[in-house]
């Protein structure tokens, strides 16, 4: 279980959908997802096609009230799954979060 | 962006009635807030009085919807590879593991658990990938032209279906968002129309997905073709698309004609095998009919014979729509359980509880 925890949504990379989502979502998760999306897709492109230090597997976004993990699931030729973790900043930590968030994660999809 | 016609009637509950629509060329095409005309009404309802049904849906590309109590389980349509297609050409299940288990399960209805239990997919993976298709399935079906809804008693099951099944309303919302997005988009790309070929700025080396889009531009084929060869989205196959036109990495060869045969892949429900890609022919509207060459220009190279051509699936046999099914529910719940677990335990609320 992870504290701060306010939403949490598995996001379809290739398309922003959001497949499933819990906690305090609002309507703008649609449109957010895709960003997010978009964002996990830059950075990965941003890596370059050779990849010499691996493939993309977290993003972190930190705002002065909210921590955002986006966790990379799945990634396979441009399609693929992320895990978005919209977090309380005042409960918890990104270290910390990251950390928990990334022992569920596997979970997830098994 | 959909050209359905106007409804001008409802589904009746018991009957296997028509909705008799004729196309009306001085209707003006839906908009972004329109509820996507005729099929988005039929659904609806559906939803609404909780039915269950087999919904056929003609037009361009068509299809059949297969609904229970009110929700969408599966969708076959010529428009979008199903889930059988996507597991396999994207190769996240080999062919041979995927005819063992077809071989040990199909048959009862059982072939999610079978994915399962054989470890050639997890429970959540199964789930989103089945949600995915669906989404997918449904913005092809709704992006064509609708002609006519017909409900039918509820068919045989079908191979993969999404359990629980989707809420009509978040699917027809999620279509919508898609053409907001491709309506927005500053080079669009029609997913069955245009034909893409290498664009100017086309060198490799490539992110890996691009290069395989390069590989297969030829100029012939749409991303409706190609997501058929990937084993991927067609709606994330025309992003893409959008994206690389813009960069210069592809460009619009031709476009397919409006109103030509949908090419239609042979309908897996009636045990032919699945084609690398759509086959053009004069398909009915649930996308059954012959193979065939066809005028519209499809790429004789997409085959199921020849060098480098992908296998054929196994052919299925139809269940007995009397027997019960066994397959677990479990499936759908792995996924979301597991997601529940990252939030403390109180009054939250699954979004999609009841999809």
């Amino acid at each position: 279980m992870v504290e701060g925890v306010r939403a949490a949504a598995l996001v379809d990379i290739g398309t922003g959908m959001v497949v499933r989502s819990v906690g305090d979502v609002n309507d703008d998760l649609p449109a957010a997802a895709a960003r997010l999306a978009d964002e996990a897709r830059l950075a990965s492109h941003a890596l370059g096609p050779a990849r010499p230090g691996g493939d993309l597997e977290e993003l972190t976004l930190v705002t002065d009230k909210r921590i955002h993990l986006l966790k990379v699931l799945e990634l396979r030729r441009g399609d693929g799954l992320l895990l978005f973790v919209d977090l309380d900043r005042s409960l918890t930590n990104p270290a910390l979060a990251g950390w928990t968030v990334g022992e569920l994660a596997p979970g997830l999809l098994a | 962006m959909p050209q359905d016609a106007v409804s001008q009637g409802t589904v009746p509950q018991d009957a296997v009635p028509s909705i008799p629509v004729s196309r009306d060329e001085g209707c003006p095409g839906p908009g972004p807030d329109a509820p996507l005309g005729l099929l988005g009404q039929v659904l609806r309802e559906c939803a609404a009085d909780r039915r269950s049904g087999t919904l056929r849906v003609l037009g361009e590309p068509g299809g059949t919807v297969h609904i229970a109590d009110g929700g969408v389980t599966s969708i076959e349509t010529p428009g979008a590879p199903g889930p059988e297609v996507v597991l396999v050409r994207s190769g996240r299940v080999a062919e041979s593991a995927w005819a063992a288990a077809f071989t040990a399960a199909a048959a009862d209805g059982r072939m999610a658990a079978e994915l399962v239990r054989r470890e050639l997919v997890g429970h959540g993976e199964l789930e989103a990938l089945l949600r995915t298709v669906l989404a997918d399935a449904m913005f092809t079906l709704a992006s064509g032209e609708v002609d006519q809804c017909r409900m039918e008693p509820p068919a045989a099951a079908c191979l993969l279906p999404l359990e629980p099944p989707a809420e009509p309303g978040w699917l027809l919302a999620e279509t919508s968002r898609r053409h907001q997005v491709l309506a927005s988009l500053p080079s669009p790309v029609g997913h069955d129309r245009d034909r893409v070929t290498r664009g100017p700025a086309a060198i490799a080396p490539l992110d890996g997905r691009q290069d395989e889009i390069l590989a297969l531009a030829n100029g012939r084929r749409t991303a409706r073709d190609m997501a058929f060869v990937l084993g991927c989205g067609v709606y994330a196959l025309t992003l893409e698309f959008a994206r690389m036109r813009e960069s210069g990495l592809l460009a619009v060869g031709s476009r397919r004609q409006a109103g030509n045969s949908t090419p239609g892949r042979p309908d897996p429900r009636a045990g032919r095998p699945v084609s690398d890609s759509p086959v053009p022919d004069s398909s009915g509207p649930d996308g059954s009919g012959p193979d065939g060459s066809g005028p519209d220009g499809h790429d004789p190279a997409d085959s199921t014979t020849g060098p480098g051509a992908a296998p054929a699936l196994p052919r299925r046999r139809k269940a007995n729509p009397g027997q019960p099914r066994s397959g677990p529910t479990a499936v759908a719940q792995g996924g979301a359980s597991a997601l529940l677990r990252l939030l403390r335990p109180g009054p939250v609320a699954d979004h999609n509880a009841g999809q």
